[in-house]
């Protein structure tokens, strides 16, 4: 028996509402098909399943507020018959509940009619017929390639379903890959260092045992409703790059074949021509110009009793898309460097041209999209640390026993936590559609790493809620793991502040760039003995740089300097933490 | 987009879908040729459909009133049938529509080809026209709207005119004795009550448990209680198991779900178990159009086959099989030749059964909803406490409405009761327009009318009908 659970739908989303289950026991569910639309904060979003089989058991309800993790169905072991998948491949509308009626064509009744009309049956059907092939799978939202580091099968290894057979390198980390298939590896298709796309075949295999997840059904709704949105954006600046209109580049939907039976003209749903969707809340004029403007009628919200939507609603959302995408235009994106064309620097001397893997476009990306969202101001100051520096080195050891190293950032963690506890708005971000401040009840800082891959920032959770040997013991755990390629992108989601420290490496100060949609970056410098003014003379100190760049639009330059005195301080005076912290 | 107005197409079929998309294809300025066997529009719906039908259901609700007229305290001697006239009547009906369309044609320059056509390729046609003439010709874009014809059962395949389908029933050559309806769906019972109703005794039989699979039951019930009355019987969970022509009459066996077998000898047999789509069009394998399941031809939302040239609309790309969804197909369609951003996206169409009591309704049905497992409130009103009803003294009848327990919107519209089909209309535009229930019983309706009903159910959702007490609960 296998368990289906929610798997994670992306950053943030931990759980949402069940609006409406599409599998019940009995049906067969393919690897890749609908069985559920769940409500996140985020959108509606079609979840697909990861498993292939029977439904045995369900676990949810309509209505249900479910996790990332819980159990949704159990499916018997069995694997997915070709004919099968067929027939649901044909069939649009989900619903398959137990108490179907006579009029209803049920997935076995489908296929012999179809037998018996000797109709040509769907192409997934040839593709299982002398072994199967393995293909990149989906590897999570807007994760299209990944660089290949190491394969873990050649020709003639024996894979099962679940066994890791590659390491990925995508934008956001290392991962495994494991098989969807099982049986013996035929042929390999790919190199390691190759760039591989999803959907592309790595192997190809000997067995006719593989459970070849069959194609999407046509028309099936696009999954994550932001991932089309994302496609619609690129896809309107693709054309306009190319100068043609929407409707030359445009391509029409796919036709849709009718289902099997239908005995009278009342299941519009499974009316040729049109998807089963239930009836939108919106007279035909405004669905006619929800069209005409490109706007998909089921994204809009109407703003009518029973959640009427107006020709103001499609107008108003088709705006927001419009301005969203001059912005994106106007952003340098990935592949889209808006920049002038540059010289052939090869007229002055020999030059190499490397592609910019994973981690560097990515970091790119990202941090010209911080630098030209957020206007930025950098505030320094100097924290005495003498006093500090003896408690380190007393309770180094203590630390080490436990398995960490008691580091200026450790400390640095817990300085920042507690301040962030008395100024919230550094512990915020912009919802400047919604013309809102979040202000976050958690406190995750996370910790800019040099790797030899870049720079990666893991995030440590509740730093608040922990004490400074348990955050240097943690600390040491992530930089290892991020040294070993082994961060998960979760590893480094849902930072709500970032510290970044250059003191191993020298310089007097910096002015680091914030990690967007955070507000807020510390950075600290190389510590070192200055003569201090102290009671009448220069006494030698111990003096920590630091160096704090916010979000000028949320944050202002009094309270930034108040903020980083109270760190300043902190550092200073350690009881501090104990009493305000 | 404005040099598509200058292209030139081709509608192969001139029924409801057919001449609606020549004719706005025509008014959008486009050089349309319409093809058809015929002599003018109008296909199966005008010539032996709907329209035919209708009219002899006119007569058929007259006869019955007149014997109903007894208890209001008029009697009328038995009618005197003429046949002939009633069949020149019907036969003038048609002619007058088919001959109106034909002028409509003429006036919109639409060039009209009495022949049959068949595809060279995507974009040419070989017409052969009713004179034995041929013709290829050339289009920048082509629509299929060939439409359907009756459904066969080979194993009632019998060569004497006493075996029909609806067409030869419609042509009502006599009136037999007995009749044998097989298949309980609308058109077995509209052509069922009309032989019922001008002295034949008529048998149904139907191979479900219910008449009109798919419709609510307790929209059928007032009409399953009439027809019994007006039948000789309805035998459901029955098939025909097999026919026999003896001379005189033809001797069928029927068997029933439980193996009971019975045989009776009929003076005709009407065969109406569904309709199949014309897709067979000589020449379409040279195309990339596609069928799917069921023979239907694959079209997207735009009605556009996989031939990017070559659209469809109507019977012949799926359910429901309904001349109003093939008219609004065919100006989907032609919009989309035109370059509109343009697609089929109905929120409702009507299913009409023009018995009597007729039977109407859109949207989401009860047994939709069920199987779907949404949460929906149903309002009924009874027409018993309709005082247009009961003038009319069709007290059976009985209105609901299909609500979102939470928006309160209007999802489906149900009626049962004579002029059902007429007053459906109402409940599609509300559920178009996304009306809520508040919308509807807000609205001033007409007294004293059936159409009031609408309005009441709306009420009853509230617990507020005017015209139905409903103690407080509680």
């Amino acid at each position: 028996m296998i368990e289906f659970k929610l798997p994670e739908l992306g950053e943030n989303i931990e759980q949402g509402d069940l609006v409406r289950l599409m599998v019940a026991p009995g049906a067969t569910v393919n690897t890749g098909q609908s069985v559920m639309e769940l409500e996140t904060d985020k959108a509606v979003v079609e979840v697909p399943s990861s498993v292939s089989g029977t439904v045995q058991e369900i676990r949810v309800k309509e209505g249900d507020k479910i996790k990332v993790g819980q159990v949704i169905f159990t499916v018997d072991g069995a694997e997915a018959k070709a004919p099968a998948a067929t027939a649901a491949a044909a069939a649009p509308a989900p619903a398959a509940t137990p108490s179907e009626q006579k009029s209803v064509p049920t997935p076995a009744r489908k296929e012999t009619a179809s037998e018996q009309k000797a109709q040509p049956t769907a192409p997934s059907e040839p593709a299982t017929s002398g072994g199967g092939e393995f293909k990149l799978p989906e590897l999570g939202e807007n994760i299209s390639q990944g660089d290949l580091v190491r394969l873990m099968v050649s020709a003639g290894t024996k894979v099962s379903e679940g066994q890791p057979v590659m390491e990925l390198e995508t934008d956001k980390a290392v991962v495994e890959v494991p098989s969807s298939v099982t049986g013996m590896v035929k042929d390999v298709k790919v190199k390691e260092g190759e760039k591989i796309k999803v959907g592309q075949v790595i192997f190809t295999l000997e067995g006719a045992a593989a459970a070849v997840a069959p194609a999407r059904p046509r028309n099936a709704p696009v999954e994550h409703v932001s991932g089309q949105h994302g496609a619609r954006l690129a896809f309107q600046a693709a054309i306009r790059a190319e100068g043609k209109t929407e409707e030359q580049a445009l391509p029409p939907d796919q036709p849709q074949q009718v289902p099997a039976q239908f005995s009278m003209p009342a299941q519009l749903g499974k009316v040729a021509g049109t998807e089963h969707r239930q009836a939108i809340p919106a007279a035909p004029h405004v669905r006619r110009l929800a069209r005409e403007l490109g706007v998909d009628i089921y994204e809009v919200k109407g703003s009518g009793p029973g959640g009427r939507i107006s020709e103001e609603n499609v107008k108003a959302y088709a705006k927001s898309l419009l301005s969203a995408a001059t912005s994106a235009a106007a952003t340098p994106r990935a592949g889209h460097f808006a920049q002038p064309q540059l010289p052939d620097f090869g007229k002055w001397g020999d030059i190499e041209r490397v592609s910019m893997r994973g981690v560097r476009r990515k970091t790119a990306e990202h941090l010209a999209e911080a630098w030209n969202t957020i206007p930025h101001v950098t505030q320094h100051d100097r924290a005495d640390i003498t006093e500090l520096e003896q408690l380190r080195a007393r309770f180094a050891p203590k630390a080490e026993e436990a398995g960490g190293k008691m580091t200026v950032t450790a400390i640095a963690l817990k300085v920042c936590a507690a301040a962030l506890k008395v100024f919230p708005q550094f512990n915020a971000s912009i919802d400047i559609e919604k013309e809102e401040i979040v202000y976050k009840q958690y406190i995750s800082i996370g910790v800019a790493a040099d790797t030899d891959r870049g720079l990666l920032v893991p995030v440590i959770r509740d730093v608040d809620k922990k004490n400074i040997v348990e955050l240097a013991v943690e600390l040491s755990q992530l930089s290892k793991k991020a040294r070993e390629k082994k961060l998960a992108s979760g590893d480094m989601e849902g930072g709500t502040f970032t510290i970044t420290n250059l003191g191993g490496i020298g310089g007097v100060g910096f002015t680091p760039i914030v990690n967007y949609p955070e507000v807020a970056i510390l950075g600290l410098s190389r510590s070192r003995i200055e003569p201090e003014w102290i009671n009448g003379k220069f006494e030698p100190r111990l003096i920590l740089p630091l160096s704090l760049s916010y979000d000028h639009r949320l944050i202002d330059g009094a309270d930034a300097a108040r903020f980083l005195r109270w760190i300043a301080e902190a550092f200073e005076q350690p009881f501090l933490l104990s009493v305000q912290g | 987009m404005s040099d598509n107005q200058s292209l030139n197409i081709a509608v192969i079929g001139g029924g409801p879908g057919g001449y609606a998309a020549a004719f706005l294809a025509a008014d959008l300025g486009m050089s349309v040729t319409l093809i058809d066997p015929e002599l003018n529009p109008g296909g199966v719906c005008l010539y032996r459909g709907c329209i035919p039908s209708k009219a002899l259901l006119h007569v058929a609700k007259l006869l019955e009133e007149s014997h109903q007229a007894k208890d209001w305290g008029i009697e009328f001697a038995a009618p005197k049938i003429d046949l002939a006239r009633l069949r020149s009547w019907k036969e003038n009906v048609v002619k007058k529509l088919t001959g109106g369309l034909g002028v409509l044609s003429k006036q919109r320059k639409v060039k009209y080809v009495q022949g049959r056509a068949a595809f060279e390729n995507s974009t040419t046609l070989r017409v052969t026209k009713t004179d034995g003439s041929e013709e290829s010709l050339a289009f920048d874009r082509i629509v299929i709207a060939t439409g359907s014809r009756p459904a066969v059962v080979p194993a009632l395949k019998l060569d004497t005119p006493r075996m029909m389908d609806s067409s030869g029933g419609l042509n009502l050559e006599d009136i037999p004795g007995t009749l044998l309806v097989v298949g309980g769906g609308y058109i077995g019972l509209e052509l069922g009550s009309v032989y019922a109703a001008l002295g034949t005794r008529v048998t149904v039989v139907e191979m479900l448990p219910g008449l009109l699979p798919g419709a609510d039951r307790d929209l059928v019930l007032p009409l399953h209680k009439r027809l019994e009355k007006m039948f000789d019987s309805i035998l459901l969970n029955t098939t025909v198991a097999s026919v026999k022509d003896e001379g005189n009459g033809i001797r069928g066996k029927l068997k029933a779900q439980d193996g009971s077998e019975q045989e009776k000898v009929f003076d005709r047999v009407l065969v109406s178990v569904g309709r199949k789509p014309n897709a067979e069009i000589p020449g379409l394998e040279k195309t990339g159009v596609k069928a799917g399941e069921r023979g239907f031809i694959q079209v997207n939302k735009q009605l556009q086959t996989d031939d990017p040239s070559i659209y469809a609309i109507g019977d012949v790309v799926g359910e429901p099989m309904l001349a109003h969804k093939a008219s609004h197909e065919g100006r989907v369609a032609v919009e989309a030749i035109a370059g509109h951003k343009v697609a089929f996206e109905p929120n409702a169409i009507p299913a009409v059964v023009f018995t009597d009591p007729e039977v109407a309704w859109c949207g989401l049905t009860e047994t939709q909803a069920q199987r779907e497992n949404r949460e929906i409130k149903v309002a009924k009103f009874p027409w018993a406490a309709s005082g247009r009803a009961i003038t009319l003294d069709r007290p059976e009848g009985m209105t609901k409405l299909i609500l979102d327990p939470q928006t309160e919107r209007v999802l489906g519209v149900g009626i049962v009761g004579a002029g059902a089909g007429e007053m459906i209309a109402e409940g599609v535009l509300a559920i178009e327009m996304a009306a809520l229930a508040s919308d509807v019983s807000l609205t001033i309706h007409p007294h004293p009318t059936l159409s009031e009903t609408v309005m009441e159910a709306a009420e009853v959702f509230f617990g507020t009908s005017t015209h139905i007490y409903r103690p407080k609960r509680g």
